[in-house]
């Protein structure tokens, strides 16, 4: 098979090389005459509908067959969309974009300001239901909250065109990383005749009608995904992919057969494969920080959670029972980061607080629990009995049952619960649970997309966790100079509570063919776009 | 003959109305509902989607609604979680597919086990008769799921023969795998079936007769004991379609052939009440029709049975 | 899977034929059943795996569930069978004993098995017997009640209720068995109809015992013979369901672990260089499933003797 494989690259480059001398326009790399590209999706895309899309798999796809106003590059850092740049007023409150005059739709009409009051004024409608409306909210454009709730008019949302080229957004506050939250599928354009014309029909491949660098050629649910160059793209001469596959394949490990058969060119590896990868093709296997973080939370409710985890020392025996390095290293072995706190430390401007328990040695640390947890009133003469649930997952699986170990030096017998999603989830939101399993990645790249989490106001804030002074600390830095000041105290009141138990921090742990660029895996929040995508000859 | 066909017709409407109520119930009676998400929406998101999908009326309003829709106009409604589907359109575009390979696999499963059966039945106690038993009886055990991702790492990876997942419109290569995950253990109780049944038949009066009279031995078989030996395998393949449905749950996973296998699975998990229904009701009607068929097959093979 | 009709309907024939007579026909059938050499292999493998998941915890170096931290991270190096480290079947991904593993899943999966068929049997039995025995309209409705049940995609309804209901080991139980009685109501049934007008029915009725007591003393005796080749059979084809609702992940609950866990599992890393993780335990359900197999098929020649 694989001499095979090199035979066909070495055919394939040499009768390439005197009919394709093309190169990167950037770069000057030669590249490769195929220009095809497959990924995988584990599972497949709910909705092609901007304003409807609630996954990150639904929005890898978005971002390259719409443009919202501004994009990122190949780090996370932003460059112009559809807009080339803005003005902010003096109170910074009221940003002015300034759209670029040469964006046009996939059908030849022009991108307008028009076309961005359109969609958003869908997001926040509460006829129209969205489930991302919140997101709305989280942006502060003034009146979102009203609107949503039904309380005022879809008119008085706190957007609007000046001209077709300039787009006005009011919000409620000064919101200092508000720029970057417009890179999120779910603020891009879209048309309302196409909308209206079509229904929810209007995302079927003959209908749709998008503004990015590639248009929908088929989508077949459960099966596949394919895409190709828009030729109405204002930057259309600079993409290079000609065809774009993603396959939907549940199993993550048949997805990796696949790859290794070379019928895909980029796929997760699962939990534990990564050392053996990584040594079988050094150029393939990547780990790369992504933004998310992986936690135990502690139900304390007063009512509703057990007593034991009303005791601080308790939740701090926990945590500090868990044998990070052994999931990160034994357990996950994808080069994941052992955490001890909650934000992810790559976090643009984030600076971590000096938390103690991080720098002790195991032995250590189980040995505080030991203390603290016999202080509480518990320990091996009279274990504590707890449950834990998780939703059903390989990697979660595992990692439940290390901890399970972990904590029985401790004296604590904990009961795995094993439920599917929905169900795991519904259990959360009601405090109908000991300690639940929850990630969450950020939606920005900023220590707030994580921190306001644990706030007492907060939607998300499942384990009830209450703290004045952590409330006083986000609302203050929502209009702080700098707001990082803030979140490394709010940290340390985390750090000190301990009202989730922090396991590790996500890392990205893929295989990718060896020929291909732009991937933008240095984006610690994996934002990719197939137009900054090419393959090299080699 | 007429007079049971529309008996049994008649039953179905029964049937299929006390799955609808029965699956319904138990749909709405689980944890979390299609809108619970990991973000938790805002309340007022939330009776925003309850009141765009009529998730807010009592359930027996609902349910009425959603029979009435289907009774007056086939709408299976739109889907909860694919929210730029409908239900009539993931059923249209998975359904053909389960169709395709679960016919093909049908016919395979057939045609070769009664093959097999039939030739360890005539050739009884020979070394053919010993391996058919044999096979049969061992690929029964290996469980689908084991099948098939050998299947890939055997046919995909290691000899780069077929692709190892998808559909393309049904092109022979991505059918091949499918179809051997799906058929094999129908095959193998087809063989062992017909292999006992036509024992069963040989050794009868009749046939033994038709062999004194010195008629060929493949007449015989043909003519006379293959007919009442299909009667048993004719029963079987009620129960068979059943649990090749189920199959397809796995071939849908492991080779993304998009069928509605999955469909269902997932639509149960997440909450996609509309898919999941459509789904079932989809699978019951076929099978009150299967079995209906096989019993019309059954009473055409066996004249003896009179309804 | 199946059970094939045929040869049940031929033994349900013979064994409506005539009145048991007492302890002749099961003598018989001892004799004929050790007889056949494929059926005593089974049993002595049954026998075999009974045993190994009564004892095998006596053997085992480890407990299912505790995690060997010197093989974590390491499994497809250090990971394999060995009798120096005492891990006999090597370990799973996470270090964990698989020979431990493998009793306890052989233990749950026999009893999943087991308790299945028995609850198949036991409701198919009193129903079919019922609904044949007072005939009539009571049977009529009974039976078209059976005609509707066969015609619900079973599998689907489990999954349901595995999701709505959560995941444990009696709902397991309860619904892989309530599942499979449907086809013994109508043997049983279709035997207790030719029973029904014997004499020593009719002399049971004439002296004035109760229909149940006649249901008890005399009838359900004489069904005896195919609800035990019945069971038998049944038992693989739960152990096969319930290998499939693992796969599906809605199986038992962690550290409990069952063949079809094990076997989901190890195909799963197929490719990793951990073969051991799905050939011990589908060693063990194979063999198993042969063995029931076997012995079912054995017991219904011993039963029904004839040429095949």
């Amino acid at each position: 098979m694989k001499t095979k494989l090199l035979l066909s690259t070495i055919l394939g480059v040499a009768l390439a090389l005197p009919a394709w001398a093309a190169t990167h326009p950037v770069t000057g790399e030669e590249l490769a005459a195929n220009q095809d590209y497959t990924y995988w999706l584990l599972d497949a895309i709910k909705s092609m509908d901007p304003q409807i899309n609630t996954d990150v798999e639904g929005s890898g796809v978005l971002r390259s067959l719409f443009e919202g106003l501004f994009n990122e590059d190949q780090v996370g850092g932003l460059v112009p969309g559809v807009a080339l740049d803005f003005d902010l007023s003096d109170d910074k409150t009221v940003y002015t974009f300034h759209l670029r005059p040469e964006a046009k739709w996939s059908d030849g009409k022009p991108v307008t300001a028009q076309d961005f009051v359109y969609a958003w004024k869908r997001l926040a409608d509460p006829e129209f239901a969205s489930e991302y409306a919140w997101y709305m909210e989280l942006m502060q454009v003034v009146n979102a909250s009203a609107i949503i709730a039904g309380e005022k008019p879809l008119d008085e949302l706190g957007v609007k065109a000046l001209d077709d080229n300039t787009l006005e957004v009011t919000i409620e506050a000064p919101l200092p990383y508000f720029p970057q939250m417009l890179t999120h599928a779910s603020t891009f354009p879209v048309r309302q005749d196409v909308v209206e014309a079509w229904g929810p029909k209007w995302t079927d491949p003959e209908h749709m009608v998008g503004n990015g660098a590639f248009m929908l050629k088929e989508h077949i649910l459960g099966e596949k995904v394919v895409m190709e160059p828009n030729p109405a793209y204002w930057d259309a001469d600079n993409t290079i992919l000609e065809h774009v596959t993603a396959l939907t394949i549940n199993d993550q490990n048949a997805a990796l057969t696949r790859y290794l058969a070379g019928e895909l060119d980029r796929v997760q590896i699962p939990a534990g494969q990564y050392p053996r990868l990584a040594a079988e093709y050094p150029n393939e296997a990547i780990s790369v920080p992504q933004s998310c973080s992986y936690i135990y939370i502690f139900n304390m409710d007063p009512v509703k959670g057990p007593a034991a985890l009303q005791d601080v020392r308790v939740r701090q025996a926990l945590s500090y029972a868990i044998d990070r390095d052994v999931i990160v290293n034994s357990v996950l072995q994808g080069g994941q980061a052992p955490s001890y706190n909650w934000t992810h430390a790559a976090t643009a401007g984030f600076e971590m607080p000096d938390i103690e328990y991080s720098h002790w040695t195991q032995a250590e640390r189980d040995a505080k629990a030991l203390e603290l947890i016999t202080e509480a009133g518990y320990g091996p003469g009279k274990p504590l009995a707890l449950t834990l649930n998780y939703n059903t997952s390989e990697a979660h699986k595992k990692i439940a049952i290390a901890v399970q170990q972990f904590w029985k030096k401790i004296g604590v017998e904990l009961t795995l619960n094993n439920m599917e999603w929905k169900v795991h989830t519904d259990k959360m939101q009601n405090q109908d649970f000991d300690l639940g399993r929850y990630a969450w990645c950020g939606d920005y790249n900023e220590a707030s997309t994580y921190l306001d989490f644990f706030t007492s106001y907060s939607g998300h804030n499942n384990g009830k966790f209450v703290s004045e002074e952590y409330d006083r600390l986000m609302k203050e830095s929502k209009t702080a100079e700098n707001p990082n000041l803030m979140y490394t105290a709010a940290e340390q009141i985390l750090a000190d509570q301990m009202p989730v138990a922090p396991i590790y921090q996500y890392s990205l742990v893929e295989m990718i063919k060896p020929d291909m660029r732009g991937m933008s895996t240095e984006n610690l929040m994996q934002n990719w776009y197939l137009k900054d995508m090419y393959r090299v000859a080699q | 003959m007429f007079a049971f066909i529309a008996r049994r017709l008649a039953i179905a409407v029964p049937t299929l109305l006390l799955l609808v109520i029965f699956s319904f119930l138990l749909m709405h009676a689980a944890p979390g509902g299609p809108f619970t998400s990991e973000r938790g929406l805002p309340p007022a998101v939330l009776a925003n989607l309850n009141a765009k999908y009529g998730l807010d009326q009592p359930m027996w309003r609902q349910m009425v609604n959603y029979v009435w829709g289907i009774v007056a106009h086939f709408d299976f409604g739109p889907s909860f979680i694919y929210k730029d589907r409908t239900v009539n359109e993931i059923i249209a575009q998975g359904f053909p597919v389960t169709l395709t390979y679960g016919a093909i696999s049908f016919a395979v499963a057939v045609v070769v086990g009664v093959g097999l059966g039939v030739s360890a039945a005539i050739w009884h106690n020979s070394w053919l008769d010993y391996l058919a038993v044999g096979i049969s009886i061992g690929a029964q055990v290996l469980p689908n799921f084991v099948m098939a991702p050998i299947l890939v790492l055997v046919f995909t990876l290691w000899l780069g023969w077929l692709p190892g997942g998808g559909w393309e419109g049904g092109q022979w290569q991505y059918v091949i795998m499918p179809v051997i995950a799906l058929s094999t253990s129908f095959m193998a109780s087809i063989a062992r079936i017909t292999r006992s049944s036509m024992l069963e038949v040989l050794n009868s009066n009749h046939i033994r007769t038709a062999k004194a009279k010195g008629l060929p031995m493949r007449k015989v078989i043909l003519r006379h004991a293959l007919k009442p030996a299909m009667l048993p395998v004719v029963s079987y393949l009620g129960p068979a379609f059943v649990t090749m449905i189920t199959g397809s749950v796995v071939v849908d996973m492991y080779f993304s052939t998009g069928g509605i296998g999955k469909a269902f699975v997932d639509s149960a998990l997440n909450r996609d009440y509309a898919v999941m229904m459509g789904v079932t009701i989809l699978v019951g009607t076929l099978t009150v029709l299967f079995n209906l068929l096989v019993d019309v097959l059954y009473a055409w093979i066996d004249p003896k049975i009179r309804y | 899977m199946v059970i094939d009709s045929t040869r049940m309907k031929s033994l349900a024939d013979r064994l409506a034929g005539d009145e048991v007579k007492g302890r002749s026909l099961w003598a018989d059938a001892r004799k004929r059943f050790f007889k056949n050499k494929a059926a005593v292999g089974g049993l002595i493998v049954l026998l075999f795996v009974l045993a190994f998941a009564a004892f095998g915890d006596l053997i085992a170096q480890y407990s299912n569930e505790e995690l060997d931290f010197s093989i974590m991270g390491q499994i497809a190096e250090k990971g394999g069978p060995s009798l120096a480290n005492g891990h006999y079947f090597g370990t799973d991904d996470l270090g964990r004993d698989l020979f431990a593993r493998t009793v306890q899943g052989t233990q749950i999966s026999l009893a999943v098995g087991i308790v299945g068929s028995a609850i198949a049997v036991l409701v198919g039995t009193f129903y079919g017997a019922f609904a044949g025995y007072v005939g009539g309209r009571t049977d009529n409705i009974m039976m078209r009640t059976v005609d509707i049940l066969m015609s619900i995609p079973y599998m689907f309804v489990l999954i349901l209720l595995l999701v709505v209901f959560g995941r444990s080991i009696i709902m397991l139980f309860m619904g892989i068995g309530l599942i499979s009685w449907l086809d013994m109501s109508r043997i049983v049934r279709g035997q207790t109809l030719s029973l029904k007008h014997k004499e020593f029915i009719e002399a049971a009725e004439a002296t004035g015992v109760s229909r149940l007591t006649i249901i008890r003393r005399h009838i359900v005796p004489n069904l005896l013979g195919v609800v035990a080749v019945y069971a038998t059979l049944l038992v693989p084809l739960m152990i096969l369901t319930e290998s499939f609702i693992s796969f599906l992940g809605l199986g038992v609950q962690e550290p409990l672990t069952s063949w079809g866990a094990l076997i989901s599992e190890g195909s799963g890393t197929l490719n990793y260089g951990t073969f051991w993780q799905l050939a011990f335990p589908l060693f063990f359900f194979v063999i198993t499933l042969f063995a029931f197999f076997f012995v079912g098929d054995g017991l219904r020649d011993a039963l029904d003797p004839k040429d095949r």
